[in-house]
């Protein structure tokens, strides 16, 4: 038997009306305040509010852990320990396991065992941990839809709609689950303009924590540009990728207290995530940065792309070979860039590069598992994106007679 | 209800002008300390979450009036919660900064906790006791 769309209404009207028994409706104050932070008028507010607390308690979390403990037990006891005692017997090993032996700090040492672990347990771990407390608390108290719904007509100017929020989000603690999420979006147009995204401009939790650690004070300026470029980005690419991105309903929960069970079990699984596949690829960052450094390319790379990196970007050119490792670690990238004598405008433009270069290598597996096409399609985006952006920004400076 | 609209709408005007204030010192680049009051003068604390208190007051002020209807008494809440918001991530980070000893050991010691707490302190914490009157609100309507 078939129904025309009339007829199939009409049976849905009837069987609501026999089934369903509507009571008088009183309006909680849990529901005002749901709708008050839907409205764009009281919800951006709230969203901001929402972005501050986000970004306060994970700075001060993560700088109590890191800059109150870590950084102390790593330069004072743990790389001395390891100078001291690691045998001298082949130089090579020692640079690669403990790294520079004059170093008086882990984030200049550059071994496995001291950089490596340092960057892993004491700067990332604390700032992915209060990461995704916050996140987690965010999505079980329902606030995630709201903020889907609010910034939903924004993301229809780049061809995403409201959920490409939650990606987006995902990626500022692990650029690996966000790449994971775009599977939310329906098209391959919304996939792929999103994984791009989250690929060049949004920095994941460690790189987040480690510029908090290095460069606090430019912070700002390196996040405005990385949210500008996505934009624009996003717009551009919105307009010449063909496909289509089709309009979602949204259902939006009430408000509710966060389940404790839920939350635990929530954080448990990210940060196994984070133990299993993150720590050791930044200790394998380590280790294959330090073993090219040995084997000279990476100084040989740095002559080549010499040029384009002074010139074009109006960076030093000793900036490329961090540069070339953050294709393994974004993260260790920034703590090599720190030790790097430039100006802030050169560092700001460093950092971004650093940013927008290459995905890190797990991000790139990730794009590689969604596709050939996508992994490649995404390559030539970054490739043109990289070198139009890393220009405007210095040309920005210069204008600003600050390069 | 009479009473709590005067006393919220006092409250916002009050709210705003700090809200003001952190920006106006904000854009000064200073930090402004007087009595029990410190305006924060960086972009983080002093512009993003100047915004905010500003907002709150906003909120205040728009829900001040005939708080016995919801919708009026939901813009109080709001803005009630953008303070908690903002004084409880300032009290945070004291807590967070207080703990630790710096050069002179893994914990700082109880004095230098106690004076790492101590005023004077920035504007939403000081508002952060008054905004707390809406929860009486909230149970009243309930």
């Amino acid at each position: 038997m078939s129904l025309t769309v009339d007829e199939r209404w009409d049976l849905i009207d009837r069987i609501s009306r026999e089934t369903v028994t509507v009571g008088e409706y009183k309006e909680t104050l849990t529901d005002v305040i749901g709708e008050i932070t839907i409205k764009p008028m009281t919800g951006i507010p709230v969203v901001i509010a929402s972005l501050y607390l986000f970004w306060s308690i994970f700075g001060s979390f993560a700088g109590f852990f890191t800059d109150g403990f870590f950084v102390k037990f790593f330069d004072q006891y743990w790389l001395p320990w390891w100078q001291l005692h690691f045998p001298d017997t082949w130089e090579w090993l020692y640079y690669i396991v403990v790294g520079d032996p004059l170093a008086d700090n882990c984030l200049e040492a550059f071994g496995m065992l001291t950089s490596g672990l340092f960057v892993a347990i004491g700067v990332v771990l604390p700032a992915i941990f209060i990461f995704y407390l916050m996140l987690t608390l965010l999505e079980d108290v329902g606030y995630l839809p709201r903020l889907a719904v609010l910034i939903d007509t924004i993301l229809h100017k780049i061809g995403l709609h409201g959920y490409a929020i939650v990606p987006t989000i995902l990626s500022l603690g692990c650029n690996v689950p966000g790449v994971a999420a775009t599977r939310i979006l329906e098209t391959r147009k919304e996939r792929f303009v999103m994984m791009t995204l989250l690929a060049i401009f949004v920095p994941c939790g460690a790189q987040l924590g480690i510029m908090q650690q290095v460069i606090p004070e430019t912070m700002g300026l390196v996040l405005l540009y990385l949210v500008i470029g996505y934009f624009v980005t996003g717009f551009v690419l919105s307009r010449i990728i063909p496909g289509k991105s089709p309009e979602i309903l949204m259902d939006v929960p009430p408000y509710q207290k966060p389940l404790l069970r839920n939350v635990a079990l929530k954080i448990w699984m990210r940060m196994r995530e984070f133990f299993t596949s993150a720590i050791p690829f930044v200790l394998l960052g380590v280790l294959m940065v330090n073993v090219l450094y040995l084997a000279g390319f990476i100084q040989w790379l740095s002559s080549t792309l010499s040029p384009l990196f002074v010139y074009w970007f109006g960076v030093p050119e000793a900036t490329v070979g961090p540069l070339i490792a953050a294709f393994l670690r974004k993260d260790l990238a920034v703590a090599q860039l720190s030790v790097i004598e430039m100006t802030w405008y050169q560092m700001v433009t460093a950092v971004v590069l650093v940013s927008i270069y290459f995905p890190c290598l797990a991000t790139f597996i990730m794009l590689l598992r969604e596709g050939w096409t996508e992994l490649l399609g995404s390559l030539a985006v970054l490739i043109v994106v990289v070198t139009v952006y890393g220009g405007f920004v210095h040309l920005v400076g210069i204008l600003a007679g600050v390069a | 209800m009479r009473l709590g609209d005067v006393y919220f709408a006092l409250l916002g005007a009050v709210t705003l002008a700090c809200g003001f204030a952190d920006l106006m010192v904000t854009l000064s680049g200073e930090y402004c300390s007087w009595w029990i009051v410190e305006v924060p003068g960086d972009m983080f604390r002093g512009g993003w979450g100047g915004l905010i208190v500003l907002f709150a007051g906003l909120f205040y002020l728009s829900g001040a009036r005939n708080l016995s209807e919801i919708h009026q008494l939901s813009k109080v809440m709001m803005g009630s919660v953008l303070i908690w918001l903002i004084a409880g991530c300032d009290i945070f980070a004291r807590i967070t900064e207080s703990i630790p000893g710096g050069d002179e050991g893994w914990f700082n010691s109880m004095e230098g906790f106690l004076g790492g707490c101590a005023p004077p302190y920035f504007p939403a914490m000081l508002l952060l006791p008054f905004s707390l009157v809406v929860i009486y609100y909230i149970h009243k309507v309930e």
